[in-house]
This record gives C-alpha cells, sequence and structure tokens, in this order.
C-alpha cells in the first residue's frame, strides 16, 4: 500500500475519532474543591437567548483589580469560586463585545446568605444590545457578499472568503488604528462558528459519491428506464424523475444531473421528442429529492448539524411531502409536455441502440457491488449512530475510508474529487454568518420577524418555508440557509410548540424547492443547462422558468400541507 | 472525391439542414464529414469539484448524435464519416479544415426560437473563418441555403433571406 494511501485512511480515522470525542463537551465548570464559596448565574440577552464569553468579573469597593473572574458558558452560565468572601462593599461587571455594560452591587443581604450557604445563584442577567461600527461595518460585509454571489460579480467562493477577511481587517486594524468601536468578533470567535461537523460529513459524502458514480450505474439505470417504458415517452419521463429524486436523496444532485444529462439526451432523441421533456423534469426531480435524506443536500447536512436533526428524522418528518410534491410535480410535467408524448416513436436501428447500450454500460461491476455494500453499511450507520451519540460525519468518515482500502482507487484522484471550493466557501460564510450573529444584526432580523408572525406557529411556518423558498429563487440556498438558521433557532425557541423543529424542516424545504424556480437557482440546473447547450436543444433561462416557477410554488404549497398534517 | 465538412449537434431540429447538406452531398458527388464538438468551459460558472469526466460522457453522446445523423445519410445515398472533437468550436473548426481535405463548409445557424447563437454572428463566423482557411463556406437556416461566403470575395452572395418566424 502506497505510503500516501496509508496517511490519508489515517487522517481520516483521526478525523473520525476527533469528531466523535468532539461531541462531548467539555466540563468548564470550576472544581469546587478548595474553594469554600461559589457564586454564579445566567446571562442572556434581551430575547431570552443565552450570551456566551461574556466576561463577569467582582469587585471590592473601587478596587480597579478583580478578585475573581470567569466567563459565562455556552447555556450563558457563570460561576465564580473564592475560598473565602472579603470585606466590604461587593460589586459585579458583567461585560460582552456588542453590548452594554452592567454594574451590579451585591448588598449586604445577599453576602450575608452567601456566607452562610456557601453558594448563591443570583437573579439572571439581561445585557442590552449595543449597536457599534462594527455593526453596521459587519452588516455592510455580510450583505456585500450575498450580493456578489447573487449576482454572480465574483465566485461565491472568493466572495465568501474575501467576506471572512474584511471581517478581520475591520476587527484587528480598524479597531486598532481607527476606532475601537469596528470590533466585530477575534479570529478565536470566529473559528468557533465554523461547523467541522459539516466540513467533514460533505467532504466524507464526495468522496464516496466520487467512487460510487465512477461505475457507469446511473447511465445502466436511465437505459433500463428506457427500455421498460418501451418508447413511452410520458412514463419515461416519470421513471426518470423518479430515478433521479432517489439518487439526490442517497448521493448529491448536482453529480447526479452531470450523469444523467448525456445519457437522457441521447433517449430523448432517439425517440424523436425534445429531449429537454425528459430532462428538465429529472432536474427538477432532483432538487426536491434530496430534501427527504440528511445527506440529499448540502442545506439538509447544515440544518442537520446545527439543530442536531438526524438521518432519521429528515426520513420520518420530510419523506411524506417529498412523495406527494413529487406527485404534482408529475402531474404537472405530464400536462405541460402534453404534445410531446405523441411524437415519441422507437426509430433506432439495431446499431444504435447497441451503441446506446454501450453508453450506458456498468464500467465495473465488481467495484459497484463493493461501493454499493459500503454506501447501504453507512446509511446503517447513519441511523445507529444516532443511538450511540456518533454525528453522521463519523459513519461517513468511516465508509469514505473502508472504500479507499477495499477498492484502492486512485486516492490522489479521489482527493481531487472532493470539492475543495465548495468546503473553503463553507468555512468562509461561517465565519461571516458567525460575525453578524456575534454584531446582533441576526438578533434584529429575528426579533422582527418574531414580531411578524407572533406566536402563530402555522404563519412562521409559512414565513419561513415560502420566505426561503422565494429567496433561493435568486440566490444560492446555502448562504440564504446559514444566514436563517440562527433566525430560525430563535423563533424556535419563542414560539409555543415550535420546538418539534418544523421550523427547521420547513427552512429545508423552502431552500430546496426555491431552487427550482430559476435556471440559476441551483448548481445543478446550471450544468444541465450547459450540457443541452452542446445539443440543438438548449435550456434557455425562458424555457426553465415556464415550468420551473409554477412548480416551485405548487411544491411549496404542497410542502406546506404535509408540514401542518405532520406537525 | 470532393469532402463536405458539415458540424452539427443532431437532433430534431436539424434534420431540415441536414437535409439539405445531404442534397447538396449527392448533387456535388461529395462525402460527408460530419463533425461535433462539445465544449466543458461552463463548468466554471458552478464552484463544484468534477468528479465525472464529463466530458467523456459528452463524446459518446456526440458519437451516438453523429450516428444518427451517418444513418440518415446513408438512406440518402450519402457516405459520411464521423468525428468527435474537444474544444472551442470556431477553434475546433478552423483545426479540423486544415487537417482534412475539404472542400466546402456548411455550417447550419440555429433557429432563431431555440437557439443561443443569432443569424448576424453565425454569418461573422462563416466570413471569418473563411477568409482564414481559404474554403468557401455555406450557411444554412430551415433547410435552406442563406448565404455563402467564398475565400478572396468581399461581396457575399445572397441566396435567400432567412425566415425569422420559423424554427429549424
Amino acid at each position: 500500500m502506497k505510503p500516501f494511501r496509508i496517511l490519508t485512511i489515517l487522517t481520516l480515522w483521526i478525523l473520525a475519532l476527533a469528531l466523535w470525542g468532539a461531541q462531548t463537551p467539555p466540563v468548564r465548570a470550576a472544581d469546587p474543591h478548595g474553594f469554600a464559596y461559589t457564586l454564579g448565574g445566567q446571562v442572556s440577552d434581551p430575547q431570552g437567548q443565552p450570551i456566551e464569553d461574556a466576561h463577569i468579573a467582582l469587585y471590592r469597593g473601587h478596587d480597579t483589580q478583580p478578585i475573581a473572574e470567569t466567563e459565562s458558558l455556552s447555556d450563558g452560565t457563570w460561576q465564580i469560586s473564592l475560598s473565602e468572601i472579603p470585606s466590604g462593599e461587593l460589586h459585579l461587571h458583567v461585560s460582552r463585545a456588542h453590548y452594554q455594560e452592567q454594574d451590579i452591587p451585591i448588598n449586604g443581604a445577599l453576602v450575608q446568605e452567601w456566607r452562610a450557604s456557601g453558594s448563591y445563584v443570583m437573579e439572571a442577567l439581561t445585557l442590552e444590545r449595543r449597536v457599534t461600527s462594527g455593526f453596521w461595518a459587519a452588516t455592510v460585509v455580510f450583505l456585500g457578499v450575498l450580493l456578489l454571489i447573487a449576482f454572480e460579480k465574483l465566485h461565491s467562493t472568493t466572495a465568501a472568503l474575501t467576506g471572512a477577511s474584511l471581517i478581520f481587517l475591520v476587527s484587528y486594524f480598524g479597531s486598532a488604528w481607527i476606532s475601537p468601536n469596528l470590533y466585530i468578533i477575534t479570529f478565536e470567535r470566529a473559528l468557533e462558528y465554523i461547523n467541522w461537523e459539516v466540513i467533514l460529513l460533505v467532504m466524507a459524502m464526495m468522496i464516496m459519491i466520487a467512487i460510487i458514480e465512477d461505475t457507469g450505474i446511473f447511465q445502466w439505470l436511465a437505459f433500463q428506464s428506457y427500455r421498460i417504458s418501451r418508447g413511452r415517452a410520458w412514463m419515461l419521463a416519470l421513471i426518470l424523475m423518479a430515478l433521479t429524486a432517489v439518487a439526490s436523496a442517497l448521493l448529491d444532485n448536482f453529480t447526479t444531473m452531470l450523469l444523467m444529462t448525456p445519457i437522457s439526451l441521447q433517449i430523448g432523441v432517439a425517440l424523436g421528442i425534445n429531449p429537454l421533456a425528459l430532462i428538465i423534469p429529472e432536474v427538477l426531480a432532483s432538487n426536491v429529492g434530496g430534501i427527504s435524506t440528511l445527506v440529499g443536500t448540502p442545506t439538509n447536512i447544515l440544518i442537520g448539524a446545527y439543530a442536531d436533526i438526524g438521518f432519521t428524522d429528515f426520513l420520518n418528518y420530510e419523506t411524506g411531502g417529498v412523495l406527494m410534491a413529487l406527485v404534482v410535480m408529475g402531474a404537472f410535467v405530464l400536462y405541460h409536455y402534453r404534445e410531446e408524448w405523441h411524437k415519441a416513436g422507437n426509430t433506432l436501428s439495431p446499431a444504435l441502440y447497441k451503441r446506446l447500450q454501450e453508453n450506458a454500460r456498468i464500467e465495473d461491476p465488481q467495484a459497484l457491488a463493493k461501493a454499493l455494500t459500503v454506501f447501504t453499511l453507512v446509511m446503517v450507520g447513519f441511523v445507529i449512530g444516532e443511538h450511540v451519540g456518533a454525528p453522521p460525519a463519523v459513519p461517513a468518515l468511516i465508509g469514505a475510508s473502508a472504500l479507499l482500502i477495499w477498492l484502492k482507487p486512485d486516492v490522489h484522484h479521489m482527493i481531487k474529487a472532493v470539492d475543495w471550493t465548495t468546503l473553503v466557501f463553507f468555512m468562509a460564510l461561517f465565519i461571516v454568518v458567525g460575525a453578524v450573529q456575534e454584531v446582533g444584526l441576526i438578533s434584529v432580523v429575528a426579533v422582527a420577524m418574531s414580531n411578524a408572525v407572533g406566536t402563530n406557529l402555522p404563519l412562521a411556518t409559512f414565513a419561513v418555508l415560502f420566505g426561503a423558498g422565494t429567496f433561493s429563487v435568486f440566490i444560492a440556498n446555502i448562504p440564504l440557509t446559514a444566514s436563517m438558521l440562527p433566525i430560525v433557532e430563535f423563533l424556535t425557541g419563542n414560539i409555543p410548540g415550535a420546538n418539534s423543529k418544523v421550523l427547521y424542516y420547513a427552512l429545508s424545504m423552502g431552500a430546496a424547492m426555491g431552487g427550482n424556480g430559476t435556471l440559476i437557482g441551483g448548481e445543478a440546473n446550471l450544468v444541465t443547462a450547459g450540457i443541452t447547450a452542446q445539443t440543438d436543444s438548449p435550456i434557455t433561462f425562458k424555457e426553465f422558468i415556464k415550468i420551473g416557477l409554477p412548480i416551485t410554488y405548487l411544491t411549496l404549497v404542497v410542502g406546506y400541507l404535509w408540514l401542518l398534517i405532520r406537525f | 472525391m470532393p469532402t463536405i465538412l458539415y458540424p452539427t449537434r443532431g437532433g430534431r431540429s436539424s434534420y431540415p439542414n441536414q437535409e439539405r447538406v445531404f442534397t447538396l452531398a449527392r448533387e456535388k458527388g461529395a462525402n460527408l464529414l460530419l463533425l461535433y464538438v462539445s465544449n466543458v468551459e461552463f463548468l466554471g460558472m458552478v464552484a463544484r469539484a468534477k468528479v465525472v469526466d464529463l466530458e467523456e460522457q459528452l463524446d459518446n453522446m456526440g458519437e451516438f448524435l453523429l450516428a444518427m445523423a451517418q444513418e440518415r445519410a446513408a438512406q440518402a445515398g450519402v457516405k459520411a464519416e464521423m468525428l468527435v472533437r474537444r474544444g472551442e468550436f470556431r477553434q475546433v473548426l478552423s483545426e479540423v479544415v486544415a487537417e482534412y481535405t475539404v472542400d466546402t463548409v456548411v455550417l447550419g445557424a440555429p433557429s432563431e426560437k431555440t437557439g443561443l447563437t443569432t443569424l448576424d454572428f453565425m454569418r461573422t463566423l462563416c466570413a471569418e473563418l473563411s477568409a482564414e482557411t481559404g474554403v468557401p463556406f455555406l450557411l444554412v437556416q430551415d433547410g435552406e441555403i442563406v448565404e455563402t461566403f467564398t475565400p478572396g470575395e468581399d461581396a457575399r452572395q445572397n441566396v435567400e433571406e432567412p425566415r425569422s418566424d420559423t424554427g429549424v
């Protein structure tokens, strides 16, 4: 075995174990031994959300040096431990960037009680938000990144990286040289916003997808669909839609469409119909099919990791809605292309049939069998992992390394197949979104949205589903989802009944279904259009929107009805 | 025997132009060289790793589309060879003309309803390539010759005005 391959596999294993280990949060509570007195409490913002890393210092009188100090944990709790309570006036100073500072006197009665019992828990502290120059700087950078991505002025990864760089530039150099109020976030704090579970899961899935899709399974399935349909184009369209929906649920719709489009074009031409009557329904189905599993779309991976929604949760709570949406979509497709179905005829000569069959052959049946075995085990691993506390990235990393060992593919090729551009995009985006969370922009939007929907859960579900769906028509759904997650978290915490996580499922459906609205709604749409432009049946923006936009809103309505029924 | 080079992207909407080329080949007693050019530059629009060897997939697709055209040519009594190339269309076309002994190039203008290029663009392309390669170019649309481009001649010979309201 080559050293490079061993190194890669070892790295994957170490990452998997590290990730698993990271699931147990470190205990930050101070060791009580040796300390006779503890003072504790909780810090939160005006919306009741806990504030992490607030600095709490205990002072005596007018001393400039604190007696003791600590920082709040992720749940907003804090604790100060002392071996003895000093005499004299005491007060607590609570500070946190982007919040107004507070000075809280500790009166004699409190001290007396503290001294008597040894520990005392103070009333919850609420810190008001402070809008600083840093708030506006972060907001401008965040909106700038979204606009650059939406209008394709910069590559999305370049735009996100530029945004992250500007955040640090303003935070460090701007706050040092121009005004301290320009401070946004520290580098260390920004790194905490990067969700490594997402990064590692996406990476492992990319390796597995590269191996499975290299085998030719999807081209073969498309050809079998053609055979089964026996020239009935309407039936073929429905079978291909089902096929791409399932493939996208288990793998990745972008790569699935890269493989399905050329063979579908050939089948369409062979049938004598406009191939777009097969291909556009396929890409629409691929965008919706991915909703039903954790690994079906990058947005689901984001949502799953953020809200702790597992593989079986997505299956349980979204598959029904996806099936209903696919049925409605199928009916609309049959109606929209009704004239094409009559044109179909089996015009292929035996020689052309053989050529088509050759183009759709399985390249390596043995590799396919092994890849499918491991992939099935990974799916089982997702389910079992939920019971032992292993995040989905763990079985995915184990599966990816198992495939590398068993199939021994060219590791250099496999590593190249990992979409580093997207992974870097994710990391930079997490930092930019983290920055606007830090300065309070997300809270402002969340409060505004909360005021608009009140405590009405169906209305909130509608707002999240149709809001995400409509925005995804025009802008990339990954940055949209990453930005909306803290808002949905806030709404989930404030609306009665929302702890069922229905709003997260609404976000998942909206972000994916909205991708069908226009040609620029998703990368699968764009790449499919690029392939069809190699023939005399190119997908134009107008052609796509004529079917894509009605289907987007039809499926959103179906998705909404499903969520109302399910929750 | 003279050779007519005919780049095509296959499909039903190309059939009228294909028929015209078959007729031309029969009239001139020429062989046909069918060319399919794929270009994966569009992948630069998306920020994803290229897991799939798309060029190979497109080569297969091109061969299939040309094989269909080849069968249709045989049915029309014309002998046709197939050629699949990768790259930027203009450059590839220029290279193929230089590489093969080509007497005439026929370019089909796509339908104005569904095509991604305009007739004016195709005219300019034909004029430039004809001057560059020294080979006559014919521009056809909807099965009719729209214009001929002869190297060394400034004036273009309009054979028929294009019908702007019909697709190929």
